[in-house]
């Protein structure tokens, strides 16, 4: 598992440029499903055939990044953001775009620190003047942190644990479900552009059109000192979700996937974020409605190039997952 | 067989807990409530209750499809504290400010009573009083010890306004869920009248869900009915004191017809002309935003859908004492039946054209 997630997260693939994570995630899970396939928009879709209800699981795959706006003759590069940054957290990062050159982020003169805004910094390439700017990046090129992943006791620190664990949950649960017998079908959809308004599940989930869906994704902590009241702890396990901005998971689905945890003694933890969303969003909107719930991984410091994770959470979470495709899905939720 | 009047229908479903995501409860009893007044009715993978009055004559039937938002706003239990304190966040758009002091009850293991606390004036510091209390602050004490909440209750219960019906004088009434049970009760209203009229089209009164998170019912359920006619019913600003004249309609003035980008004009004409033929009480209510209600969802459904929005007057919207005027509900009841016994092939037709 480690090797996987230090692969995954380490890996450049910001929303709508999600190329190179889903190469990584198509040699895993080539020959261990029966057919692995691409949508228009950048999706990649896992299919387990055979017998019961459609099951879309869905991990998205892109990050939050920048994109470059405008070079000026200097050789000083102006950005705007891909999904939701702070500019408080680009301070002393590096950015690295798709062909390796690697830039750090500077600073207009500012009186007061709040007055910080994206538009006030640049990123610094090391070129000499416009013309040797424009051969290393062009506007449009798109930038992701730079960051490796370091596991410590039972903890990883990695840029894009946001979703990188979740799509390794993924790859692992179709690995531990390889050649075993299940009562459902498994579409596993690692979708695109989540960071950017939960795009790729959109189309995917109407492609799919399930009977029932998930989502695995990461979700945030109440257990730093001064934390918003929340009562997910690293550590104690994966969260079933309740509540976040786009989704209300449906009830029994929900207290399912708890009778599924507490039956094979996997920790969990319910789970209500005040802010942000998930895939399960649109899937639970696609067509007529589809039943959904979500499991995520407790993670600390989300959208920041240091994010904290529990290993044992994301184990379980797969476990989990496993857990649930397992069970006769159609008796017992719909 | 729908015997009962207007008044015990409402009582009966704003009683019931119905916190979005979870209108389960209100689904079956208003689909009791109104047995006999539709041919069938099922609940679909979200919930919404989709009851369908089927019409006379040679098919094809044109499609109308009523949509009245059956969820309420609420509360959500995020944590429980050593002490037995539930912390809270809100289900839809809650008024902080009318939350201390509230009764409520906790949907936990069973059905508890609890109060929302409130820190007393004598204690509290200078300036506090001024300021609305934060989520951070805000908790439900239902007389538990820390152990028994555990016991009791968890992370994702719901808690709802624990508010009974209230008979105010004349045809008033007060309550929680008004918003926008009242246009469940144009529902039955509507199929009450239609039970002694004959119409062509087929008629589906949708109870939806989960409108006050963002319309997400109305979204699916409009993809699964595709109607030729979609019409919303939800609740308007009822003129109160603080509530400009320009952003409100007059209670017991008849129900507000809306005219606005998420409304097919000709929808709008054909109710007010049928409103001035029949003596039917109805106000204009410009809408200039197109969000907020099923109405949007509906109009952009699949390839779009020509919708109306008819909306019941209500004063102190999302407070446990909303308050509506009885004879609103049954002129906009009446309204839609007399609209539904017109609709034919060529008005249905002529609603695509531009």
């Amino acid at each position: 598992m480690k090797d996987l997630l230090k692969k995954l997260v380490e890996a450049f693939g910001p929303a709508g440029n999600e190329g190179p994570i889903r190469e990584i995630i198509r040699t895993e899970v080539e020959g261990i499903v029966d057919e692995v396939k691409v949508d228009a928009l950048g999706n990649l879709i896992a299919v387990r055939r055979g017998q019961g209800p459609r099951i879309m699981i869905a991990a998205h795959m892109d990050e939050i990044g920048v994109i470059v706006t405008h070079i000026d003759e200097k050789g000083f590069v102006r950005f705007s953001n891909i999904g939701g940054i702070s500019p408080f957290m680009l301070i002393g990062q590096r950015v690295v775009f798709a062909n390796g050159t690697l830039g750090t982020f500077g600073m207009e003169k500012l009186d007061d620190m709040k007055d910080l805004k994206l538009s006030k910094m640049f990123i610094d390439i090391g070129a000499k003047d416009e013309a040797s700017a424009r051969e290393k990046v062009a506007v449009g090129d798109i930038g992701a942190f730079c960051r490796e992943a370091h596991f410590q006791g039972d903890r990883v620190i990695a840029k894009s644990l946001d979703n990188r664990a979740g799509c390794a949950v993924l790859v692992k649960a179709l690995k531990e479900l390889a050649g075993r017998e299940i009562p459902n079908q498994v579409y596993a959809v690692f979708t695109v552009q989540e960071e950017l308004g939960l795009r790729g599940a959109r189309t995917a989930a109407y492609a799919v059109n399930p009977d029932i869906g998930f989502a695995v994704d990461v979700t945030g902590t109440g257990d730093t000192p001064e934390a918003p009241t929340m009562a997910v702890k690293l550590g104690e396990g994966p969260t079933i979700k309740v509540k976040d901005s786009v989704v209300l998971t449906h009830p029994r689905v929900r207290q399912f996937m708890a009778e599924v945890a507490k039956k094979k003694g996997i920790p969990y933890q319910f789970e209500i974020l005040e802010r942000g969303g998930t895939d399960t969003g649109p899937i639970h909107l696609t067509r007529e409605g589809v039943p959904s719930g979500a499991i995520s991984v407790p993670t600390r410091y989300i959208h920041t190039p240091s994010e904290m994770a529990d290993m044992n959470d994301i184990e379980n979470a797969a476990k989990l997952f496993v857990a649930i495709l397992e069970e006769q899905l159609d008796a017992a939720i719909l | 067989m729908a015997t009962i009047g207007l008044a015990e229908f409402l009582s009966s479903i704003i009683s019931e807990p119905g916190a979005s995501g979870h209108e389960d409860k209100v689904a079956a009893v208003a689909k009791k409530k109104m047995s006999g007044l539709f041919d069938e009715a099922r609940t679909d993978a979200l919930g919404n209750l989709i009851m369908l009055k089927r019409g006379i004559g040679r098919a094809p039937h044109p499609r109308v499809m009523l949509a009245a938002h059956m969820d309420e706003i609420g509360l959500m239990v995020t944590k429980i504290e050593d002490q037995g304190c539930l912390r809270v966040t809100q289900i839809g758009g809650i008024d902080r400010r009318i939350l201390p002091g509230l009764e409520v009850t906790v949907y936990g293991r069973r059905k508890l009573p609890g109060v929302v606390g409130a820190k007393p004036p004598h204690v509290q510091d200078p300036g506090e009083r001024e300021k609305s209390v934060k989520w951070e602050d805000l908790y439900v004490d239902a007389g538990l010890t820390g152990d028994e909440a555990r016991e009791l209750v968890q992370v994702g219960d719901i808690i709802t306004f624990a508010q009974t019906p209230i008979r105010l004088q004349g045809k008033f009434m007060a309550g929680k869920t008004m918003d926008d049970r009242a246009g469940v009760g144009v529902m039955f209203e509507c199929l009450r009248t239609l039970r002694d009229m004959r119409h062509h089209a087929d008629v589906y009164c949708v109870a939806t869900v989960q409108e006050e998170v963002g319309v997400r019912g109305a979204t699916t359920s409009t993809y699964g009915i595709v109607p030729d006619v979609g019409i919303a019913i939800d609740v308007g600003f009822g003129d109160q004191s603080s509530v400009p004249e320009y952003q409100s309609i007059s209670m017991d003035k008849g129900p507000g017809i809306s005219i606005g980008p998420a409304v097919h004009p000709v929808i709008f004409e054909r109710l007010k002309t049928i409103a001035s033929e029949l003596e039917i009480p109805v106000q204009t209510d410009p809408s200039p935003y197109p969000g907020g209600t099923d109405a949007f969802a509906i109009q952009i459904a699949r390839g779009g859908i020509p919708t109306g929005l008819v909306s019941i007057p209500l004063r102190y919207m999302h407070t446990a004492v909303e308050t509506v005027c009885l004879a609103d509900i049954e002129r906009a009841g009446r309204l839609l039946a007399e609209f539904i016994v017109r609709l034919d092939k060529k008005y249905v037709e002529g609603l695509k054209c531009f």
